[in-house]
């Protein structure tokens, strides 16, 4: 259960989220909706503790617990995962490598065993196996030379094996086709579940179609503005965000 | 407490050397230290030395450390060693490869090296190869006839476990490397602990046709004052493969002086250094095409930590005649902290018309987006930036064909980034 209280956020001393509430209960998947400079990006990077975005005002409670002093790595060691809108290249890094040092570094940071190396493969084969990635990829240099749907494919898959318990996807569609956007999607939808939820951070309506949210939130000038069902997307891909913004207020 | 090292202590011990060596090597040892008296230890006010001033730093205090690591033990391979400067032939087994002792090479009236040594690509203005023309004692020559591939490696392991208090002009080795046509060897040099002076010089004289294979491990305790240089000419279609890894120490330069002599000749440098604390150190290369139709690369990566300071000055020289000259050079600088510098010098000295020639430097932080996206996937942060440090450096320590060697240096780069890639630094 994630609980966001009136929270403001700085980057680079200006204030960009300007009493931010939203509550996404275990299981549902909500997603946040809004034009260009409203805090979306802002949102993401802020619940995943990147450094620089300032936590002026408010908290970020995640099952009981305020997060906000928490480091990036403690966050995802307690569920929180961010599916990035550009993930990184990082060249000289196997992905098979990184995605086996993820998983032992959140197993030893939760006290859990780590997996030996059997496991590890046959888990990380059965997982990629049902995103369509190649073991070719799996050897190759994390994300270098992937396609867009590739890189999300394998931010979906990284988020199958990580098991988080709070999802948020940053613009996931960016950078996909209709075929790869449906193929991600699918994806996602599998890993829907009773104690997982999702925060789904878009600016147009055609991911909603792929992956159907339970609850539209508005985001506009640093905070939710609206906040209704998945009806709200057809408003704003009709009549646009100022029309359905302006009526609100 | 050693002696202070000073030119005239130098001059002193250069006289004794002078009054019992062979007509040959005497020779050899004027010619070397009339040079060296006129400019002396180099410093700053030599371009050559503009970054690195040895005159200053061997005035400085050190501290040795007490517990200093053991040199690395290569397997299957033929061993030179020396102990602060001296071959131990106990802890050694390269007569099995048909090596010498220099010692023994230099005492013969007439030696057949007599007219090699000091004349493989000759570097006559050279302050730091004339001083060590003009004191070398200690070293080991080998070589390889026609048509012969050596099997095993000739480890070639320096190791300095204490101030060598007894000498106060420094230590002075040499080592001579003579490949025949087709011949084929690899030599694997390691340096470890803290000398108080010393300086190595290689000499490399590579046949038409032949091949070395160089990897150097310069793994210092951080008050070593070292100053190396690899010397080499190679041969027509001959190649010189050569792989430097260095973690600097209180003064630590590495030259490498290759003269493209033969056409088709290859040379190819890797090479990955990282440094912190207040560590100097430098690579300076000059590769010296001298006739037409060679090649020679170079990819230079270092990491700097702490307030430690790197320096690359690669030269690349194509005479008039060296057409179809095909030589490229890159320096790519990791500074992990505010302090840490790196200093990079390419020169570029073209005589003839029909060549390419590049040249790419860069210098940078570690990737703060990067470092956010392990983290974020719940990689410490100390983990995660080992990671992009090693990811950067991979490249060059793949190039190490040898498995045993690779590991060692992989090994060493390790141990490198447990005690300083986690550092705090400004990257957010």
């Amino acid at each position: 259960m994630l609980e966001i209280k009136d929270l403001h956020v700085n980057v680079f001393g200006k204030e960009i989220l300007k009493g931010l509430s939203l509550t996404v209960p275990p299981g549902e998947v909500h997603a946040i909706m809004g034009p260009n400079g409203a805090g979306k990006s802002t949102t993401s990077y802020t619940l995943a503790g990147r450094a620089g975005y300032e936590v002026t005002g408010g908290e970020i409670d995640f099952y009981g617990e305020d997060v906000t002093a928490l480091s990036p790595e403690e966050r995802a060691a307690k569920g929180i995962f961010l599916a990035f809108q550009y993930p990184m290249e990082i060249p000289g890094v196997s992905t098979m490598n990184f995605l086996k040092t993820a998983m032992n570094a959140q197993a030893k940071l939760r006290n859990e065993p780590e997996l030996d190396a059997a496991q590890f493969l046959r888990t990380v084969r059965a997982a990629a196996k049902e995103l369509n990635i190649s073991e070719d990829m799996l050897k190759r240099p994390l994300n270098v030379g992937f396609s867009g749907g590739e890189k999300k494919r394998n931010e979906t898959l990284q988020m199958a094996l990580l098991k988080p318990r709070l999802a948020i996807l940053d613009e996931m569609d960016s950078g996909l086709d209709i075929d790869a956007l449906k193929l991600v999607a699918e994806g996602v939808n599998k890993l829907r579940a009773p104690d997982r939820s999702f925060l789904v951070i878009t600016h147009y309506q055609r991911l909603l179609d792929y992956i159907v949210p339970d609850v539209i939130h508005i985001l506009s000038g640093g905070k939710i503005v609206m906040s209704g069902d998945k009806s709200l997307a057809l408003q704003l891909e009709e009549n646009g965000y100022d029309a359905v913004i302006n009526k609100a207020a | 407490m050693a002696k202070v090292v000073s030119l005239d202590n130098l001059l002193a011990s250069v006289a004794a050397r002078r009054s019992e060596a062979a007509p040959w090597l005497g020779a050899l040892i004027d010619a070397a230290s009339e040079k060296f008296a006129h400019v002396g230890l180099p410093n700053r006010r030599i371009e050559a030395w503009r970054y690195s001033d040895l005159a200053k730093a061997l005035h400085e205090t050190v501290k040795v450390e007490s517990d200093l690591d053991a040199p690395p033990a290569l397997a299957e391979a033929c061993v030179a060693a020396f102990e602060n400067g001296v071959l131990d032939d106990s802890k050694s087994s390269y007569c099995a490869m048909g090596a010498q002792s220099l010692r023994k090479v230099l005492a013969e009236k007439d030696s057949p090296f007599a007219g090699i040594i000091g004349r493989i690509n000759p570097q006559a203005d050279h302050p730091i190869i004339n001083l060590n023309t003009a004191l070398m004692e200690e070293g080991l020559v080998l070589h390889v006839p026609k048509g012969v591939t050596l099997a095993t490696p000739l480890h070639l392991r320096f190791n300095w476990s204490g101030v060598d208090a007894a000498s106060a002009d420094g230590r002075h080795l040499r080592i001579l490397v003579v490949l025949d046509e087709d011949a084929e060897a690899t030599l694997f040099e390691s340096h470890d602990g803290a000398p108080s002076f010393a300086t190595v010089v290689t000499e490399l004289s590579l046949a038409p046709n032949s091949k070395l294979t160089h990897v150097r491990l310069e793994n210092f305790a951080a008050a070593a004052r070292q100053t190396a240089a690899t010397v080499g000419s190679v041969g027509e279609k001959a190649a010189y493969r050569g792989f430097y890894f260095s973690q600097g120490g209180h003064f630590a330069r590495h030259e490498a002086l290759m003269k493209l002599a033969g056409e088709e000749a290859d040379a190819r440098i890797d090479a990955a250094y990282m440094v912190a604390d207040k560590r100097h150190c430098d690579n300076t290369t000059v590769m010296d095409h001298a006739v037409p139709n060679t090649t020679s690369t170079q990819v230079f990566r270092g990491v700097l930590a702490g307030s430690s300071r790197g320096v690359y000055q690669g030269c690349v020289k194509v005479a008039q005649a060296a057409q179809k000259t095909d030589a490229r050079q890159l320096s790519r600088a990791m500074l992990l902290s505010h302090r840490a510098e790196i200093v990079t010098k390419p020169e570029l000295e073209i005589f003839a018309d029909d060549v390419k020639c590049s040249h790419g430097a860069t210098a940078g932080e570690l990737d703060a987006n990067a470092l956010f996206f392990l983290r974020a996937r719940g990689i410490p942060e100390a983990e995660a930036r080992a990671m992009l440090v090693e990811a950067f450096l991979i490249e060059a320590m793949d190039t190490v064909e040898n498995e045993a060697m690779r590991a060692i240096v992989i090994a060493c780069a390790h141990t490198w980034m447990l005690r300083h890639a986690g550092e705090a630094s400004h990257v957010e």
